[in-house]
């Protein structure tokens, strides 16, 4: 048992971008101090959630608990290694994501009301990833919900207010199976809390276990986009650039994908899911997903469409790799949740540097881009490699561990999903780079004064930042203090292993 | 016995030197100034060059040396190794990318895109040089998929519409041989809980007996297929034909001299240091990998036979003459074996050195076609005189290197018994002077009065300096003879090939 300590930082983590949105709603029209609070709440948000770093690592716990909800559930927060992922990698996204958005979105209406919503969102999301029960993750992951739809629907044009309400009903629906599973949990278990080896155990009912297994996958499916659950994830990329980037990368989708693996690993737990087989059925659904996702993909013409069903591909990813239940999948899991964030909100930001500097929004209208925007478009083709999964970008160490892991399971079929997905990856991003890099620039973009496109550093800093973190991730896993490292032991923990993973 | 000393950054370097000096020419459209670019580029490919040979003498010094550089997937590290084989087809690979460069200076036209060029180029050669030193498969896996990535602009670079339909099936076949080489590498470090290339082969040492039989035929299949999609084994070579008359001439040397050869290469890795050939024998494959390389001798160079096209005829015999090693390799003969790897180090040389003929021809003349070459020889003596001294060297002409390297197979075969793939070999020898003859013959032919290729290269000896070209041409000639006449001095490829395969099949029967 790992030992737990009484610690004030995961509450503070949470208060620190409550008290944010607080400021930004109170100064309201001053964009100076709108941006100081923002900037001063991520970085000290970073700071201390980053600060928990070296304790998870050796092990240690952090917990602060508030009075009991219910009889035996409290509200609490429990910092244990898989949350502490969850929240470092929304975490740092956030800095990198505020500092984009005050460029991005400099001009636009109701400022105060975006970045005020922002910080809610990413309050929720620490609050979820530190969520010492299921009660207490349901409701920032409800808040989570609430927060997103003014976001989304920034534009308050005709499109985002269809995208905000679809986005709103598939996830109020999620939210209602997640309590409709939680019930039934409490009364089979009388308990909520997410233990290490799961709070289940093979004694209750069958058809019991089903339904619980049935609602919380399905409900947490939802904001995980898990066909046949996504349709709201293409739908909301009428939103503006930094809240794709927090719906794809930073916070909603992960939100999700975070409630499955918990389910899996901390309230059913590794052994009754084995015993059960209902995770093979999860594993067969994300598999598919992932093909039928990128097949897809390939016939959108929108930039942030494709996009957007890359990300429905990939959250499979994570799934598929939890459905496995063994460790070296699960190690994969839990690491592609930072190596499709970081891939992920590059290509987001260079769509959105694309849309500001050449009003271009179309995978067909990219030719010569690569020329006006070198730097941008070398951002976008690592993480296009890094989703390829070519060796040395962050999208190969997912690939190889989910592929080891499918052999350790028994299931080599998946690494054949895998190459498959790998080549149709290639399919729909590698024309992109060729439209941009290779295709002369139309001629009348030539006699534009503007040729080289100007964009704001602010805007490409982040870019260049993350795509450099992409290739991080993929090179140095094993470095010190590097997420490899803590994803590594998140997985040794949900399956009670005392050596490292080999 | 060899050393394996732990450090030494001299193989780091040979990977990093070209891929950095690749990095700074991409700049060099916006500098606006050849000579410090041109500086850059020989820069970077000599010392890249002078560094391989600095470990061919190493490695005949009998100094092997390790370098473990970080882990990409731990505890799978990158580790670079200066082995035989390894130094061997280093140094052809920069040697042939030094004379590739020159003649790219030439031949392509002088304005901001060819800095582009350069800068693929480079970097490609930092990545194959990875190749040939890596020490895992793993590593191996990183440098091949980043180089056929970085061949691709280079292919394509004329920006034909041809050019980009053979970029594209380049690409389609180049993605899915990695994709399968990807799923190879994976069954191999299930299978044998490591993926280091040891001499003997990591998976008849480290392996349980109990191993599975489909799960190893699985992975060998995986990986022989993936590799041989860049080898251009048949019926995996479509890419081939189309890419190299699409490519400029400077880099369709390269594709064929090295590129095909690195699949070649790796094959031979996974044969001898990933299975091991008691394995190989174990499991019945070699009979298999042997039966489709005499196809591709056999096969390539009757396709080339009817092929007016020169670059495609040339492409042609490259998948003909690479499957020789193939071939040679699935005798698991150590004498055939060092004879596969010297016929890969002079091929690089020969082959590389007749697109380089080809490539001028096609800068002066602007023709592709054989039949229209007649009387060529007459107008460029210089260029003609050494694509014939270059043919011979492919028939195996003594005392030029294409016969040392024919000469030490064929007897390798011979003393393994393989009297098939001898004469499989002397088959494909023959279509060799079948297809080669015809094009001597032609541009010695008298010309016609009033033929219009004089015209053109009346007017083409007006357009510009072709000297970059000529010395690219005299130089792949003169590394054919010198080859062939110093073929047993010491540190060139037959002592090197021996060391080689001495080590991967123990001691052998060389006289």
């Amino acid at each position: 048992m790992s030992p737990e300590l009484v610690d004030l930082r995961p509450l503070l983590a949470v208060l620190a971008s409550l008290f944010c949105a607080g400021a930004v709603f109170a100064v309201r029209h001053s964009s100076r101090w709108r941006a100081f609070w923002s900037l001063a709440a991520a970085g000290i948000k970073f700071a201390l959630v980053w600060s928990m770093l070296p304790g998870s690592l050796a092990g240690k716990v952090y917990v602060y608990q508030f009075g009991e909800l219910l009889p035996g559930v409290a509200f609490g927060f429990r910092v244990d290694a898989l949350g502490l992922f969850f929240a470092l990698v929304s975490s740092t996204l956030w800095v990198l994501t505020t500092v984009y958005a005050l460029a991005y979105m400099r001009g636009s209406h109701s400022l105060h009301r975006f970045f005020g919503f922002f910080a809610l969102c990413i309050s929720t999301t620490v609050g979820i990833a530190f969520a010492e029960n299921l009660l207490t993750l349901f409701v920032f992951y409800e808040l989570l919900t609430v927060c997103t739809y003014p976001l989304i629907m920034h534009d308050e044009n005709l499109a985002a207010r269809r995208a905000g309400r679809k986005y709103l009903v598939y996830t109020l629906c999620g939210g209602g199976l997640i309590l409709a599973g939680m019930v039934v949990l409490y009364f089979t278990t009388g308990t909520l809390s997410l233990a290490e080896s799961g709070i289940l155990d093979a004694s209750a009912e069958r058809a019991g276990l089903l339904a619980i297994f049935l609602l919380l996958i399905a409900g947490f499916g939802v904001k995980a986009a898990l066909m046949p659950l996504h349709a709201w994830l293409p739908a909301a990329m009428v939103a503006p650039t930094p809240v794709s980037a927090l719906l794809h990368a930073v916070a909603v989708v992960k939100a999700g994908v975070f409630g499955i693996l918990r389910v899996i690993y901390n309230v059913f737990g590794i052994d009754l899911l084995r015993d059960l087989g209902y995770a093979d059925w999860l594993a067969m659904l994300a598999g598919s997903a992932i093909v039928i996702a990128s097949v897809n993909a390939l016939r959108q013409k929108k930039i942030k469409a494709r996009l957007a069903w890359s990300t429905i591909s990939q959250l499979s990813y994570i799934v598929l790799a939890a459905a496995l239940l063994v460790p070296l999948a699960a190690l994969a899991a839990i690491i592609h949740i930072a190596n499709q964030a970081f891939a992920k909100i590059t290509m987001f930001f260079v769509a959105g540097a694309i849309e500001r500097g050449t009003g271009k929004t179309r995978v067909d209208e990219l030719a010569g881009v690569g020329r006006r925007m070198p730097w941008t478009m070398a951002a976008f083709t690592i993480s296009s490699l890094s989703f390829m999964g070519v060796p040395l970008m962050a999208g190969f160490v997912t690939k190889w561990y989910l592929s080891m892991g499918a052999l350790q399971a028994g299931a080599g079929l998946y690494v054949g999903v895998m190459v498959v997905s790998g080549l149709l990856n290639a399919a729909y991003w590698l024309p992109m780079i060729y439209q941009a890099f290779f295709q002369p620039v139309p001629g009348d973009e030539k006699r534009d004064p503007q040729h080289r496109a100007r964009v704001s550093p602010m805007m490409i800093a982040p870019v260049l930042i993350c795509a450099a973190y992409v290739i991080l991730l993929g090179a140095g896993a094993s470095a010190p203090a590097m997420p490899f490292s803590l994803a590594e032991a998140a997985a040794r923990f949900a399956f009670e292993l005392e050596v490292p993973l080999e | 016995m060899s050393e394996v000393f732990p450090t030494s950054l001299v193989s780091l370097l040979a990977v990093l030197v070209p891929i950095v000096g690749g990095l700074i020419v991409f700049g060099a459209g916006r500098w606006e100034r050849r000579v410090p670019a041109l500086a850059v580029v020989a820069g970077a490919s000599l010392a890249t060059l002078a560094m391989a040979v600095f470990m061919v003498r190493q490695v005949s010094h009998g100094i092997e040396q390790e370098l473990v550089l970080f882990q990409l997937v731990p505890p799978i590290g990158i580790v670079l190794r200066v082995d035989a084989m390894g130094a061997l087809f280093a140094v052809t690979i920069a040697a042939l990318f030094a004379l590739a460069l020159a003649h790219a200076v030439g031949y392509l036209p002088d304005d901001r895109r060819q800095w582009r060029f350069h800068g693929f180029a480079l970097t490609s050669l930092g990545c194959m040089i990875g190749v040939s030193l890596a020490a895992n498969l793993v590593t191996l896996l990183l440098f091949y998929e980043l180089f056929s990535l970085l061949a691709w602009p280079l292919i394509v670079h004329e920006r034909t519409p041809a050019a980009f339909r053979a970029g594209i099936k380049y690409l389609v076949y180049i993605l899915s041989g990695g994709a399968l080489i990807f799923a190879g590498v994976v069954l191999v470090y299930w299978l044998a809980g490591s993926v280091a290339f040891v001499p003997g082969g990591v998976l008849s040492q480290s392996a349980p007996a109990g191993m599975p039989q489909a799960g190893l035929i699985g992975a060998w299949c995986l990986l022989v297929a993936g590799f041989g999609v860049k080898a251009a084994l048949m019926p995996l070579h479509g890419w081939v034909p189309d890419a190299h008359p699409a490519a400029p001439a400077p880099f369709s040397a390269v594709l064929s001299g090295v590129m095909v050869a690195a699949g070649v290469f790796a094959i031979l890795r996974v044969l001898l240091e990933i299975f091991g050939p008691a394995l190989l024998v174990e499991l019945g494959v070699l009979p298999w990998l042997g039966a489709f390389a005499g196809f591709a001798v056999v096969a390539g160079a009757m396709l080339a036979v009817p092929e007016d096209d020169l670059k495609r005829r040339l492409a042609y015999s490259t998948i003909s003459q690479m499957a020789y090693v193939s071939l040679a390799a699935s005798l698991l003969h150590p004498t055939a074996l060092g004879g596969a790897l010297v016929h890969v180090t002079h091929h690089a040389f020969f082959k590389g050195g007749l697109f380089f003929c080809a490539g001028l021809i096609l800068a002066v003349t602007g023709l592709r076609r054989i039949s229209r070459m007649r009387g060529l020889g007459w107008r460029m003596p210089w260029t003609a005189g050494t694509l014939t001294l270059l043919a011979l060297a492919m028939t195996g002409m003594p005392p030029l290197s294409g016969f040392v390297g024919k000469w030490t197979l064929g007897t390798g075969m011979a003393q393994a018994g393989g009297f098939l793939h001898l004469a499989v070999m002397l088959i494909g020898s023959l279509l060799a002077a079948l297809y080669l003859w015809p094009v001597v013959y032609r541009i010695w032919q008298r010309p016609e009065q009033g033929d219009p290729l004089h015209a053109a290269i009346d007017q083409g000896e007006r357009c510009g300096p072709r000297g970059w070209m000529l010395f690219a041409v005299l130089a792949a000639g003169l590394v054919t003879i010198a080859l062939g006449v110093a073929a047993g001095s010491p540190g060139f490829p037959l002592e090197l090939a021996r060391i080689a395969a001495d080590a991967l099949l123990g001691a052998s029967a060389w006289e």
